[in-house]
């Protein structure tokens, strides 16, 4: 059974095979165990006046609408315990529909769409909820093996109200077939917590004529200590 | 609840995760102005140009920091791009203690090919007082405690990461 005090336990290993770029990174030596309480502590604290506006529609940065699938990401930051991650930050970052990131070091030849930038940010409410507009991102090749495919994701980093909640992630499509060719998807060894990674269809989360709608919840560790400035 | 699984932040997270002045932490109290810096390494000798340090700390009086709900940025909290020579910088206060314990700053190492980010800390005080640390108990008798303590240069504190191989930065699991 999980062990759900070790939130380390649904996480992928350090040194992953099939996945080359671990082999250099991966520590050999045996990781010091600390008790999970010294991380247990309130804080860091973001304030609200860190998020702009414009931060949580990643649609409205250029002159005009970013090419691709319209889509609305949402969901709840929720602890182990099931109860909401208030107040606490998300950042997001992406490709575009065509499968680029707006990054230099990216040197996939797709091409990069001036009207998007595939970043944003927000504050979860007191529900733990968060909402993104965006564009559904394309899938692109790496250098990982031969024909090697990333499956469309988008990247989440999430802080937390605790250091032990801070989880950097990627949220998956449903029923993508590069899923199961995916080195880091398949990093982690058991089938339920990868599914935790794979949104979910939700036309209702969606906006009318305009956007589709995916419901994404994040599970972060649970935290005892009571959150700073909230 | 099953939490969700880590995954690498890969090496586009650049644009998206920079804060500006995310190398300055701040406080709500004055300290002593220090400098941490160094280089990460991987198992080859190899400085990591695309990786990302965050650190957090106590501030100089002990507490723990929070910024007022009318501020811009979070307190305590160090957010830092690894250069193309695969260096950090963070300029920040002398953390102050929680009782008698040598002064410290978490450290998360988060990269490419790293499925989920390295924990660690670094001490910035001598030896003898970071060996007295009962949180290092395992490590009694080990040179490699030695990975955990900045090299002192009047207000710079000098200390390279290295994920693996000879000289590997003690990490946590937690």
């Amino acid at each position: 059974m999980t062990d759900l005090s070790r939130p380390i336990s649904v996480d992928p290993p350090y040194d992953v095979p099939d996945y080359k770029s671990t082999h250099l990174r991966a520590p050999k030596e045996k990781l010091l165990e600390l008790p999970p309480s010294l991380y247990d502590t309130p804080g860091p604290y973001v304030p609200a006046g860190f998020i702009r506006d414009k931060d949580t529609d990643l649609t409205i940065h250029g002159k005009g609408a970013p090419l691709g699938e319209r889509m609305v990401v949402t969901g709840r930051i929720l602890d182990a315990d099931g109860k909401p991650v208030r107040r606490s930050l998300v950042e997001i970052w992406q490709a575009n529909a065509s499968g680029r990131y707006h990054h230099p070091v990216d040197t996939h030849d797709a091409p990069l769409d001036p009207n998007f930038h595939g970043m944003g940010r927000m504050l979860t409410d007191d529900e733990g909820r968060y909402r993104f507009i965006t564009v559904k991102p394309g899938a692109y090749p790496w250098l990982n093996h031969p024909f090697a495919w990333r499956p469309a994701h988008i990247h989440f980093s999430l802080l937390g109200n605790a250091p032990i909640q801070r989880l950097v992630t990627q949220m998956y499509f449903p029923g993508d077939p590069l899923l199961a060719l995916d080195p880091v998807y398949m990093s982690v060894p058991d089938e339920e917590a990868r599914k935790r990674m794979i949104c979910a269809l939700d036309l209702q989360a969606g906006i009318e004529g305009d956007a589709l709608g995916y419901r994404y919840d994040i599970v972060l560790a649970g935290a005892k200590a009571t959150p700073l400035g909230i | 609840m099953l939490r969700t699984p880590s995954q690498t932040i890969g090496p586009f997270f650049h644009e998206a995760l920079r804060w500006a002045g995310g190398e300055r932490v701040r406080f709500a109290e004055p300290g002593e102005a220090i400098t941490l810096t160094g280089r990460l390494l991987d198992g080859a000798g190899e400085t990591l140009a695309d990786s990302l340090i965050e650190t957090w700390q106590l501030s100089p009086s002990g507490k723990i920091p929070a910024a007022g709900s009318g501020e811009t940025h979070p307190h305590g909290l160090g957010r830092v791009e690894t250069d193309k020579n695969g260096v950090y910088r963070i300029e920040t206060l002398m953390p102050g203690s929680s009782g008698s314990g040598p002064p410290f700053i978490d450290v998360m190492v988060f990269a490419r090919g790293l499925l989920k980010p390295l924990r660690t800390r670094v001490y910035l005080a001598d030896e003898a007082r970071v060996r007295a640390d009962p949180l290092l108990k395992p490590l009694a008798g080990s040179p490699r405690i030695g990975t955990l303590i900045a090299k002192r240069d009047g207000s710079v504190f000098h200390w390279d990461i290295r994920l693996q191989g000879v000289g590997e930065t003690v990490f946590f699991a937690t």
